[in-house]
């Protein structure tokens, strides 16, 4: 009585690839809250962070709103400058061509994230929930985790979900202590961030427009650290998912394709040795190809959408700092930056060209927050004390 | 740390507040895993649907914020405040369908240009389903996200149901012009949040609830004949053409 099999709809599988990515974003947002709710229930234990975010005035309660918010613009302007600094440096070596040291200092960095920054963490979350581990054994678990991870970073070959994995929980790490910067020296420094990226992307001179552009002409990957999510082949029947990005690139005409690509650049700290290691990382989409290929509105695009590690790392900051206020204000600030990823990519798909991931989302980001702190709580609780609800 | 927890003034342990948070989005997380999450179509509509309401809500409190915070035991502003807002968001429902049916001719141009069937009932059913989940979920996790109290989480189930059903009764009734459908949708939402204002009399909880879960279950049923209608309608139509 029924039809055998009725034809796939539309509906099906568009909006895969948006899905894909904002999957591990999500993650990793959801990560940084639970971190911050677990580890920050007691406000008195917090060790203050001192850092280069923090080099040039460090806040402390009893000052005056204005003194905090000319404090909070100083460390800003450091962090920015110091970042522009690394930028440029980048730039030189790749173009240099040290390609293989940067290499080599992208993995040293990962194993220094993971082993520092991750065994930090542990320690903290062992401490809290009073798990019976011996330092033994720990140092060797937490030696083969950053060992794994790696391997799993640099090795082309290695398999898709522990990469993905890995790189989601080095964005974890790193969120997770930025967000123990103080709180308007956070706030300003996002704003500040959102508009580096601005500039670097779009001006003629900046760094990260620069670095694309002979990345481009050479026809090179930038060695860095970036989310890619699994790119998606169909055939008429089934999905099947596999990691050819690279090679669909040489196999299709050059007219089709284009690489968007916005190189983001983000400093990972270490308290102790006040070193600094700098992580440049990428966000590339492809716009879509042939048509008989795949289907394409600016959702579907052919190979995989890429995001930099830097856009997950900053959005994830801001939700964390949101989660230090309340859960409502997380709520709002999820929202708003998963709105700005979604207007970026379809800006990405209408204008072709690089483009900076952070802009939109952290302003959006923190108009939300201020929102939500400033209406929606007085509101909520006016109703919820009443248990009016509409 | 959580302002919210400071004016309850209790303790509250992670498994209570995982309890209520989960009565209150219970069914709908199980609509979520099932329904919608299967196609990334429509998870891409739930977040768009609360980020409108959420954005609905928010310009709700920003009118109301000169005048909070409103004196206690006092009824009436409260019904001023539920008249405005539902007629706020009424109005929204009837922009956010419009803006549904562009999506609905770029949708379909698009699989015409791809030679792929265009949309069925089914799939703008289920798209109707999302927002309708959205609109619940944004207002679930507004009221109760705060306060994680039992009594609110019962409440918010109940309109979390009414809100789900009647965005697919609202898209409906507006797609068709049934006059039934699309007036039955603000007066549902109308008397469910009069209804929460029998809470103010003392015990008056004990009414209230009830009759909005009547009220919730209602609009299951009313959801739930369209739909069957409509189904039987387009498998009469197109039954004989397909083998």
């Amino acid at each position: 009585m029924d039809r055998t099999q009725r034809p796939r709809s539309v509906l099906d599988s568009l909006g895969e690839e948006l899905i894909g990515i904002l999957t591990p974003v999500s993650i990793c947002m959801f990560t940084v809250v639970l971190l911050v709710c677990l580890l920050n229930s007691d406000p008195f234990s917090s060790a203050s962070f001192s850092s280069i975010a923090t080099a040039a005035y460090s806040e402390t309660d009893s000052d005056s709103p204005w003194d905090k918010l000319l404090g909070a613009f100083l460390n800003s302007l450091v962090f920015v400058a110091a970042i522009t600094v690394a930028t440029f440096l980048l730039v030189l070596l790749f173009y240099l061509r040290c390609v293989r040291f940067l290499k080599l200092y992208m993995g040293f960095s990962a194993f220094v994230v993971l082993a520092n920054l991750g065994g930090e963490i542990s320690v903290l979350l062992i401490d809290r929930f009073r798990l019976p581990v011996d330092s033994v054994t720990f140092s060797i678990l937490l030696f083969n985790f950053s060992v794994v991870g790696v391997f799993a970073v640099f090795m082309s070959r290695f398999s898709i979900l522990i990469t993905q994995g890995y790189l989601v929980v080095i964005g974890v790490l790193v969120a997770y202590f930025f967000t123990m910067l103080p709180e308007w020296t956070t706030w300003v420094l996002l704003v500040a961030l959102a508009l580096y990226d601005l500039a670097a992307v779009l001006l003629p001179v900046g760094p990260l427009r620069l670095l694309v552009e002979m990345a481009i002409s050479r026809d090179e990957d930038i060695p860095a650290l970036v989310y890619e999510a699994r790119p998606v082949i169909r055939d008429d029947s089934r999905l099947v998912q596999r990691r050819v990005w690279r090679d669909r690139r040489s196999s299709q005409n050059d007219d089709d394709l284009e690489n968007n690509e916005v190189v983001n650049v983000v400093r990972a700290e270490e308290d102790e040795q006040r070193s600094e290691i700098s992580v440049p990382l990428i966000e590339r989409s492809r716009p879509e190809s042939s048509e008989t290929f795949l289907e394409g509105i600016g959702l579907g695009s052919s190979g995989a959408i890429k995001l930099g590690l830097g856009d997950f790392i900053f959005y994830s900051v801001l939700v964390g700092r949101a989660a230090m206020y309340d859960l409502m204000t997380v709520y709002a600030c999820y929202l708003a930056i998963i709105a700005g990823l979604g207007v970026t990519l379809m800006l990405l798909s209408v204008y072709q060209k690089a483009l900076p991931a952070l802009p939109v989302s952290i302003m959006l980001g923190v108009v939300f927050y201020f929102l939500a702190r400033l209406f929606l709580e007085v509101f909520v609780v006016q109703c919820s004390s009443n248990l009016v609800m509409f | 740390m959580h302002r919210s927890f400071e004016i309850i003034g209790k303790v509250m342990t992670v498994a209570a507040g995982i309890g209520y948070a989960l009565l209150a989005l219970g069914p709908s997380l199980s609509l979520f895993v099932s329904v919608i999450s299967r196609k990334p179509f429509l998870i891409l509509t739930l977040l768009s649907s609360t980020l409108v309401w959420l954005v609905s809500l928010i310009v709700l409190s920003g009118l109301w914020r000169p005048f909070l915070p409103l004196k206690a035991n006092v009824w009436w502003p409260y019904t001023l405040l539920v008249l405005s807002s539902v007629c706020f968001q009424e109005a929204l429902r009837f922009l956010f369908w419009k803006l549904y049916m562009r999506l609905e001719d770029v949708l379909d141009s698009f699989a015409d240009r791809i030679s792929r069937p265009r949309l069925f009932l089914t799939d703008k059913l289920q798209i109707a389903l999302a927002g309708g989940l959205g609109h619940g979920v944004a207002h679930a996790v507004f009221f109760c996200l705060s306060l994680l109290t039992p009594a609110f989480a019962i409440i918010a189930l109940a309109f979390v149901t009414i809100h789900t059903f009647s965005m697919v009764i609202a898209f409906e009734g507006y797609a068709k012009g049934n006059k039934v459908d699309q007036v039955i949708v603000p007066v549902i939402h109308l008397s469910a949040g009069m209804l929460t204002l029998v809470n103010f009399a003392s015990e008056g909880c004990v009414i209230g609830v009830p009759l909005l879960y009547l009220v919730a279950s209602l609009t299951l049923l009313h959801c739930g004949k369209m739909v069957w209608q409509r189904l039987i309608e387009s498998r009469n139509q197109s039954g004989p053409t397909l083998r």
